[in-house]
């Protein structure tokens, strides 16, 4: 049965400590300290889950992309997840070598000190050649998948959704025996935004393999914002776009594709997938909450 | 009356075929100029040491200069309407023209030259087009009408402008004014 859970029992309250139990260095986050905060988790933490995160538009080397990164690595000390979705524009303009230090090394630096994989889909602010980056884990391709227990991960290049991606998308899906699929790519199918909205042409092409293939769940960025999307014909779709830039208040309320959204500060979405449910938290720069629940994987296919 | 309708219609026919013929034969002489690119910058890349996939930013920033170099030094006489001829670039302009009608005209018109940052980007054949400008997402519908390119190459749209450039060297090997009606 699928469901959101939006409120769930299980939330548990960390202080932020280290490994060996001691405070963290203080960091400044919106005026208050993350140090003496405290840390809230709705995830279960379950032995043996698939424990990532997501978030996109990073990569602009800004004060507030860092204080988020911040954020993110102290709460990797109560949720150790093993790696990052990225959702494209992981490095806004110029690309030398300075930027790919200044935008993303030097933000992430702690979470790659402890060996967090980054595993990244192209934006339109991205240059093709970031696939054979060290540090984004693609393998020198524009698309490409890997996978993670029960679960695959199709990271796409939206930009360019030629025919020779869509032949490559819909054989590996229909190879696939996972029990999760997740699809990944900047460009959302459905949004509220107000300065994009949804792109209607990618969706055309990509929905009904997604479909036909029984793709589980979509992440995108490109909004600088964060939202969930009402379930789209048995898919959720999330957008998680803020994670270096913010577009305030664009998300149009009155839009009928909402469920919920954040559009007030930089955000990045914690999840785990544990047997049928996907569990997320969607966290602020300031550390707090906005978004919780958990999702029950269909065991359907649609047409 | 009845026999002036079926001549009418056979001769629509036919024109329709020849119309599709020749574009066939368009498409086809535009791909063979595609490839005859591809194939210079496959041997010019090929003497280059091979970027690894998991190469350091240093790398990625020398390696692509240096195949700008390489290429932009062997296509030293290229010029504009070298690959998109005006028979090929008429072809591409009535194949855009039929996929974007009415409101879907009116949004690829809205993205392209409003919303994008580079509708006024300066075009120059074997120049690199501008690292820390945006690539505009193109409409996944229209690529599989347009024809196939390999997969070094990219249409790009800049204003009412379409693009081709190499994906790895980044440079503009050629670009077709008007493209969008």
């Amino acid at each position: 049965m699928k469901r959101i859970i939006t409120s769930l029992a299980l939330t548990v309250l960390l202080t932020l400590t280290n490994v060996h139990g001691q405070k963290l260095s203080s960091a400044k986050v919106n005026g208050s300290s993350p140090s003496t905060q405290a840390l809230k988790l709705t995830l279960p933490n379950k032995e043996g889950s698939v424990r990532f995160v997501v978030i996109g538009d990073t990569g602009t080397g800004s004060n507030q992309q860092h204080e988020l990164a911040e954020v993110l690595t102290h709460y990797r000390q109560i949720f150790p997840f093993e790696f990052v979705l990225m959702m494209g524009d992981n490095m806004y303009g110029s690309e030398k070598t300075v930027d790919y230090k200044a935008k993303f090394e030097d933000v992430y630096r702690p979470l790659l000190d402890q060996k967090v994989k980054f595993y990244a889909a192209l934006g339109n602010h991205d240059d093709s050649n970031q696939r054979f980056y060290q540090y984004f884990n693609m393998e020198g391709q524009e698309y490409y998948k890997f996978k993670k227990g029960n679960v695959s991960f199709y990271s796409l290049n939206s930009n360019y959704m030629d025919k020779r991606q869509v032949d490559w998308l819909n054989e590996k899906l229909t190879a696939d025996t996972s029990e999760w699929k997740i699809a990944y790519f900047h460009h959302p199918p459905y949004s509220s935004g107000g300065a994009h909205g949804s792109d209607t042409k990618l969706r055309e092409i990509v929905e009904p393999i997604f479909l036909k293939n029984g793709v589980n769940v979509v992440f995108a960025g490109h909004e600088h914002f964060y939202e969930r999307i009402k379930p789209q014909k048995g898919i959720y779709y999330f957008i998680s776009g803020s994670g270096g830039k913010l577009r305030k208040g664009d998300v149009r309320r009155d839009s009928p594709l909402m469920d919920k959204a954040y559009d007030s500060d930089l955000s990045f979405m914690l999840l785990e997938i544990a047997g049928d449910q996907m569990y997320f938290q969607v966290i602020s720069r300031g550390g707090d909450t906005v978004d919780s629940g958990v999702i029950s994987r269909s065991t359907t296919k649609r047409d | 009356m009845k026999l002036c309708l079926v001549a009418m219609l056979a001769a629509f026919t036919s024109l329709t075929a020849l119309a599709q013929g020749q574009n066939k034969q368009i498409a086809n002489a535009f791909e063979k100029r595609v490839k005859d690119y591809v194939k210079l910058r496959e041997d010019i890349e090929a003497k280059m040491p091979k970027l690894s996939t998991e190469a350091k930013a240093e790398e990625i920033e020398t390696h692509k200069k240096e195949f700008q170099d390489a290429v932009r030094a062997a296509r030293a006489n290229a010029k504009h309407g070298d690959i998109f001829t005006p028979e090929a670039a008429a072809m591409i302009r009535a194949i855009i023209k039929d996929e974007f009608k009415g409101k879907d005209r009116v949004e690829l018109r809205k993205t392209v030259l409003v919303e994008s940052e580079v509708k006024a980007l300066p075009l120059r054949v074997n120049y690199p087009y501008p690292e820390a400008k945006e690539q505009l997402e193109m409409p996944p519908t229209l690529l599989l009408k347009l024809p196939q390119l390999p997969k070094q190459i990219r249409y790009r749209f800049v204003g009412r402008n379409m693009l081709l450039v190499d994906r790895e060297n980044g440079l503009i090997i050629d670009y077709m004014t008007n493209a969008i009606p």
